[in-house]
């Protein structure tokens, strides 16, 4: 309970922070539930659409990053995807999404969850802000340590 | 009409078969010239034709005869039946005609001896076109079926392979590496071992989703109720949409045919409300009544303007009314702007084959 809060509240203060309309954890779930990708924390969310979703790796744009390790930048949501696929990204779809950045989250030398933040206009999220979710994320979050490298 | 001489007096009902027939009948003399047509013939001949044909100018009706069918070519002149001997006479064969306004048609034609005496000949056709439009219909339909067929028995083969063999040697795989889990204490080799247990866990349950995609073994094995509520299940996963399903069908079975109609219209409409409508819940009903078994999915979603230039292709709708006649049924699109929309499909199920 004590952890579930602090990834919360890190989430909150980083929203606060940069000035997104919508930032977000997908994690890696235990063994129990077979190890899927799911979104755990979210702020400034509309709906509670996201909670549903299972991430697919190298599906959607959370999927690749969490598959590639790479981050993923997209100033302009319309120059990105046609809008008859934009169902193919559901969170982009139902928290309405313009422009947004996705990064992965180290842990151990695996990619183990990916923070994506955005806002509900074109052009907003910038390099700048992207090179700080970077590094946030290289910082670690609640247990993540963010090492890309096995620090052994 | 020119009653001719030669055509000498007929009987009343003669007279009114000649007169009223829709069939397009030419009497020649022994040189080839025109005696005599009925009202239906003269229909279909263009004006100079008609004046050559009664004329009797050589090879007049090639003015309107664009040739007929023989064993080797669809089309041909080549041992033209207007030239044939008597004894040579082909009874019926089919015969294509340049007609007046409707373009070449293809008719039955018959064309031989009346009255060997004075070597008076009949010539009489048949419109073919509505026989032939049935016939390709009925060679496209059972085409449509065949591929329709192949793609699904195709479909399933990938599945079962993919389920029945890839899945589980990479499940006997994992299994493998949780032994790993007891042969060691480093700590080191643990955490990679659960890392590596992680990926393929997950590359397991792809593998297991990509063979449901495919084909859903659940609606071999179990029926439609079961393969809706896990391809629902995954639909809500993959995308957040919630589907309200409600079936009155329980665990019934149907013939394959049908539940594979009823679940592939399913799927596609249930798609076209998430990439078109905008809404996050769906619903869909399942029940039998009055002898069809019927399938409504429902939003209320953002709907559209019937026969309004599709965002899509506009061929899921086509394809699901093929689908849906192929099987003997009906599918029933109802649209509203901001109002929602609205599939009904009913399906006819075959007494006789229904199955606990």
């Amino acid at each position: 309970m004590g952890l579930h809060a602090d990834y919360q509240t890190e989430l909150n203060a980083m929203r606060q922070a940069f000035g997104y309309d919508f930032l977000a954890l997908a994690l890696v779930e235990p063994a129990e539930q077979q190890y899927v990708i799911r979104w755990k924390y979210a702020t400034g969310n509309l709906n509670e659409r996201f909670r549903r979703i299972v991430l697919k790796s190298g599906k959607g744009i959370a999927g690749m990053v969490f598959k590639t390790g790479k981050s993923v930048f997209i100033p302009s949501v319309r120059d990105y995807v046609a809008a008859s696929s934009l169902f193919n990204y559901p969170i982009v779809q139902s928290e309405k999404l313009e422009s947004l950045g996705a990064v992965p989250i180290w842990n151990d030398a695996r990619v183990s969850g990916v923070l994506l933040g955005g806002f509900r206009e074109e052009h907003l999220m910038t390099p700048d802000l992207m090179f700080a979710l970077e590094q946030a994320a290289r910082h670690g979050i609640g247990e993540l340590d963010g090492k890309e490298v096995a620090s052994h | 009409m020119n009653p001719l001489p030669e055509v000498g007096p007929m009987s009343p009902l003669m007279m009114k078969l000649f007169e009223n027939s829709k069939e397009a009948i030419f009497f020649f003399d022994k040189s080839g010239r025109a005696l005599a047509m009925n009202p239906a013939a003269e229909e279909i001949v263009s004006e100079d034709v008609l004046m050559k044909l009664y004329e009797g100018s050589e090879k007049a009706l090639c003015g309107t005869c664009r040739g007929y069918t023989s064993d080797t070519e669809q089309i041909t002149c080549l041992d033209c039946y207007f030239q044939l001997p008597a004894s040579a006479e082909h009874s019926s064969f089919q015969v294509y005609l340049e007609t007046k306004g409707k373009g070449v048609v293809p008719y039955a034609g018959s064309f031989h001896t009346v009255d060997p005496e004075n070597g008076t000949r009949v010539f009489m056709l048949r419109d073919l076109t509505p026989q032939l439009r049935v016939q390709e219909k009925l060679y496209q339909n059972k085409m449509m079926k065949h591929v329709i067929e192949a793609q699904e028995n195709e479909r399933k083969r990938l599945s079962r392979e993919l389920h029945d063999s890839v899945a589980q040697e990479l499940m006997s795989a994992v299994v493998d590496l949780r032994v790993l889990k007891y042969m060691t204490d480093d700590d080191t080799v643990l955490k990679k071992v659960k890392q590596t247990e992680a990926a393929m866990t997950r590359l397991l349950d792809d593998i297991r989703h990509l063979s449901v995609e495919l084909r859903p073994a659940a609606l071999d094995d179990f029926g439609l109720e079961a393969a809706f509520r896990s391809h629902f299940k995954r639909v809500e996963e993959n995308y957040g949409l919630v589907i309200r399903f409600v079936s009155g069908v329980a665990r019934k079975r149907y013939d394959s045919d049908i539940e594979t109609v009823i679940y592939r219209i399913c799927q596609e409409a249930v798609l076209n409300a998430l990439k078109y409508a905008q809404v996050d819940t769906v619903s869909v009903h399942l029940f039998e009544r009055d002898g069809l078994l019927r399938l409504e999915v429902e939003d209320e979603g953002e709907g559209f303007e019937a026969g309004s230039d599709p965002i899509g292709t506009g061929l899921g709708l086509y394809g699901m009314r093929e689908r849906a006649e192929l099987a003997g049924g009906s599918l029933n699109v109802h649209s509203e702007p901001g109002i929602g929309t609205r599939v009904l499909l009913q399906i006819p199920i075959p007494e006789s084959k229904e199955k606990e």
